[in-house]
């Protein structure tokens, strides 16, 4: 009994695990690893990419994928610096917005509401037309950011205004806003799905659609809302991002999807639907942040760098993998009752 | 029969098999000889698939032996299945149904001539060659797709025979078949049959059990219950033998008082149900018995909402009730408890605590949405106590319990909505035998309550202990009403009338 709960205490933790080994094994083998300068480094790399995960995240436990976010993301920027920037012609690849100037404070909301649109009409989509989440979101994906392409005609948009840019590159004394907002946008996540209605509802439509209509929820709608959390948190990580580069570039993001899909596995968010944990997700996040900055600091050769990645990725996955089955076991141990997890037909 | 003689194709012993909070198979024997056909029987979740499934290798069972032509295997997979010359013809055939009957015939063994291209006036040749030795006549130049299904069928079991087949395992082969299609197949096996083919047939028919099968082997709850020859049994046997339970007697009180709860005048859906009226009053249990096809399964979910439920009216607690969807149904005051607890019942990967509460999270909920974790476990631990659920806390996955449990805590998640109404299919289904005395005694318990209570099943003899009277239902129409303390309510009576027997005389 005792041995299948300790092996249970140390499964659980066992993300936190592998990201304490990788931290240990970036500290022996490089040098400026270790400092304060670093660490708010790698905080900042998880910072778009956690905040893109949390909508990923809450769309997989609902049972679908979300592969617009990285398309809703490049919009959004390219809208918003074409929204605030003065009008200027193309030269170098370079040009202004279309001369409207509006305020930063008409233009964040904006990016919200257009994000959050997206994902209304994704849920709408899989939804009410029962169109395949995974094919739905792709074309989604494609539109958007070909939309982004047409109104910046490929080009960059330099210059964000000061007031924009506060949550991408503000600081509070030695931490980057981006940094505290992202972890407070998890934290708040991680007790909304714990302890809501919403996220009770989420986690049963994610585990069985049927059961939870029969419970009386309506599954269309939460799956509907799972998307435009989605959206949104692709609207708030645009701002994020554009803030930090003061730059719009059409294919911002690119790739930074499948990225999200890693990191909310990696943490135990099962892409069948129905469990994992937000905090996990983040762990995920965290270990993909670590091992960008480290190999990055190691000089791998760039050739490399997303191969290793990849590898380090799937060893990952891996141990996750066998951790379901080691639970099983542990579950036979310490309940006579249990009996493996198997679904029936 | 002529056994004493005859070689014994398949012999399967003491097969067991365990699912999460099922026993699917207990210790269970099929045998088979040479030219025999033999039919297996019994309810959903009797335990057939699985029994077939582990006969295929699909399943892995957890004890039992197979013997299939003197080969004895203790562990065996698909492929050894297949070569020792076991094969399946599911209900609906599937082919490459875009090529051609000879090609679907010659697949893999394609002749080709001195070019190394395919020789086809070889491949009809040859394949037309092989089916008249079977005695069929089929187009062997028409693509699958365009048979029947019935020749879909026979072209099935022909393609096993030519790969080496012993044992066909043919399953449901004549649901939605018009009877001049079922001769035919009937009189193919039967050819079959005569060159030392053996077949094991399923079918919820029982009819064409008895006009092809030699002998039955009944399955219920996953134990085997017998296997006889067919011309030693009547239907109205076979029919106790599928459904008769001889658990203990259990006997209760009436609670039903004088008001009426639920009313349905007049439902009708086409093809499944006609002209249903019934009344139920406040605590009173009404028991709804019938086979496969007989309505009573529609009917429950079409007052829930998981179907449409047709014409006609509904009252309840004398408000028009229209279950549009499940949640309405339970605003509305009518909760259900479906067969398939896994598929509809429960969430199985969440823990007990969630899924008790799950319908009623508009009375948990507070601002933002938040649940009053406080009250929400207070509440779980009631329902856990009243209902006797067995779990090591309320955070246990419920996939993990045993089919009791996880049954009482489909109940408690209805209970918890209050129901006027509670209709429940099959409660007792997949459930050990002191967990279904434990189910009875909360059903009494929710009647005692006044909830006026509809039980959907086939278990006649759990029926008579627990309610109050019970309607039978036959093609769509309830053609029998039983009341307990009738000297005409017998369990004989009952399943005969199940059957149709009363109603439609010798069929």
């Amino acid at each position: 009994m005792a041995r299948g709960n300790w092996t249970q205490v140390i499964l659980d933790r066992l993300i936190w695990i592998i990201i304490l080994l990788v931290v240990i094994f970036f500290a022996l083998t490089t040098k400026d690893f270790l400092t304060g300068i670093n660490f708010i480094n790698i905080l900042l790399h998880a910072s778009v990419l956690g905040v893109l995960t949390i909508g990923q995240a809450i769309c997989l436990m609902s049972g679908n994928f979300d592969l617009s976010a990285e398309g809703t993301l490049s919009l959004v920027t390219v809208l918003a610096a074409w929204l605030m920037l003065p009008y200027r012609e193309m030269t170098l690849a370079q040009a202004g917005g279309i001369g409207w100037q509006l305020s930063p404070f008409i233009v964040i909301p904006i990016m919200l509401i257009v994000g959050a649109l997206v994902g209304l009409v994704n849920g709408l989509l899989i939804t009410r037309l029962n169109m395949n989440n995974f094919i739905v979101t792709l074309a989604m994906q494609l539109i958007l950011r070909g939309i982004a392409f047409v109104i910046s005609m490929g080009a960059i948009m330099p210059g964000t205004p000061e007031a924009f840019n506060w949550l991408g590159a503000g600081r509070i004394g030695p931490l980057p806003v981006s940094v505290i907002v992202t972890v407070l946008l998890f934290i708040v996540t991680g007790v909304f799905l714990n302890f809501s209605r919403f996220g009770r509802e989420l986690y049963a439509v994610g585990a069985n659609k049927h059961a939870a209509r029969a419970s009386g929820f309506n599954p269309k709608s939460i799956v509907t809302k799972a998307y435009i959390i989605g959206g949104l948190s692709a609207g708030l990580a645009g701002w994020m991002l554009l803030g930090r580069l003061q730059t719009s570039v059409p294919n911002l993001g690119q790739g930074m999807t499948l990225e999200t899909v890693a990191a909310a596995v990696i943490g135990g968010v099962a892409l069948s639907g129905g469990s994992g944990t937000i905090i996990g997700a983040f762990a995920g996040v965290l270990l993909l942040s670590v091992i960008a900055d480290g190999l990055n600091l190691m000089s791998v050769n760039p050739f490399w760098v997303d191969g290793v990645r990849g590898l380090i990725i799937l060893v990952a996955l891996l141990l996750e993998a066998q951790k379901v089955r080691i639970r099983v076991h542990a579950a036979r141990a310490s309940s006579p009752d249990a009996q493996p997890e198997v679904v029936a037909k | 029969m002529e056994t004493t003689s005859v070689k014994t194709v398949l012999r399967m012993q003491g097969i067991s098999k365990a699912f999460p909070g099922v026993q699917a198979l207990t210790d269970v024997s099929l045998e088979v000889c040479e030219g025999e056909i033999h039919g297996l029987v019994g309810k959903n979740g009797a335990g057939k698939s699985t029994l077939m499934a582990v006969l295929m290798g699909l399943q892995r069972p957890d004890a039992g032996s197979l013997e299939i032509d003197g080969h004895i295997f203790t562990t065996w997979s698909p492929h050894e299945a297949l070569t020792a010359g076991v094969a399946y013809v599911p209900q609906h055939v599937t082919m490459m149904d875009s090529l051609t009957v000879a090609e679907n015939i010659l697949a893999g063994e394609m002749p080709i001539n001195r070019f190394g291209v395919i020789d086809w006036n070889k491949v009809f040749a040859e394949s037309e060659k092989r089916l008249n030795m079977l005695g069929l006549n089929l187009d062997v130049r028409e693509r699958v797709e365009g048979l029947g299904v019935v020749e879909q069928t026979m072209m099935a079991i022909a393609k096993a025979l030519f790969s080496q087949a012993k044992l066909i395992i043919l399953d449901e082969p004549t649901a939605a078949l018009p009877r001049a299609d079922i001769d035919r197949l009937f009189n193919f096996v039967r050819s079959l049959k005569k060159t030392g083919v053996a077949f094991i047939y399923i079918s919820h028919h029982l009819e064409e059990v008895f006009e092809i099968c030699d002998r039955v082997t009944i399955l219920r709850n996953g134990f085997l219950v017998a296997t006889r020859d067919v011309s030693s049994l009547d239907a109205a046997e076979l029919i106790r033998l599928m459904v008769g339970e001889n658990i203990k007697e259990y006997s209760r009180v009436t609670a039903r008082q004088p008001e009426d709860v639920l009313v349905i005048q007049g439902l009708t859906r086409r093809g499944h149900y006609e002209d249903v009226n019934l009344v139920v009053q406040k605590g009173e249990v009404v028991g709804i018995s019938g086979l496969e096809g007989s309505g009573a399964p529609s009917l429950g979910k079409a007052l829930f909402g998981l179907e449409p439920m047709g014409i006609g009216s509904i009252l309840v607690k004398g408000k028009p009730f229209v279950p549009s969807s499940p949640r309405h149904s339970l605003d509305q005051g009518l909760a259900y408890l479906p067969q398939d607890r896994y598929r509809y019942g429960l969430v199985s990967l969440r823990p007990v605590r969630e899924n008790i509460t799950y319908t009623i999270l508009d009375r948990l909920a507070m601002l933002f949405g938040f649940i009053n974790a406080p009250q929400e476990r207070s509440l779980v631990q009631q329902y856990i106590d009243q209902l006797g659920v067995i779990c090591p806390s309320q955070e246990q996955r419920v996939g993990l319990l045993s089919g009791g449990n996880q049954q009482k805590v489909v109940f408690a998640k209805l209970a918890a909505t209050k129901p006027a109404v509670l209709v429940l299919h099959e409660p007792t289904q997949g459930i050990d035998v002191r967990a279904k005395l434990d189910i009875y005694r909360i059903v009494d318990e929710l009647s005692a309550q006044g909830i006026a209570i509809v039980i959907i099943s086939t278990e006649v003899r759990e029926l008579l202990g627990v309610c109050d009277r019970i309607l039978v239902m036959y093609e769509g129409k309830i053609t029998r009403e039983f009341k307990i303390g009738d000297p005409e309510t017998t369990p004989d009576n009952i399943l005969l009338a199940i059957e149709g027997g009363n109603n439609h005389g010798q069929r």
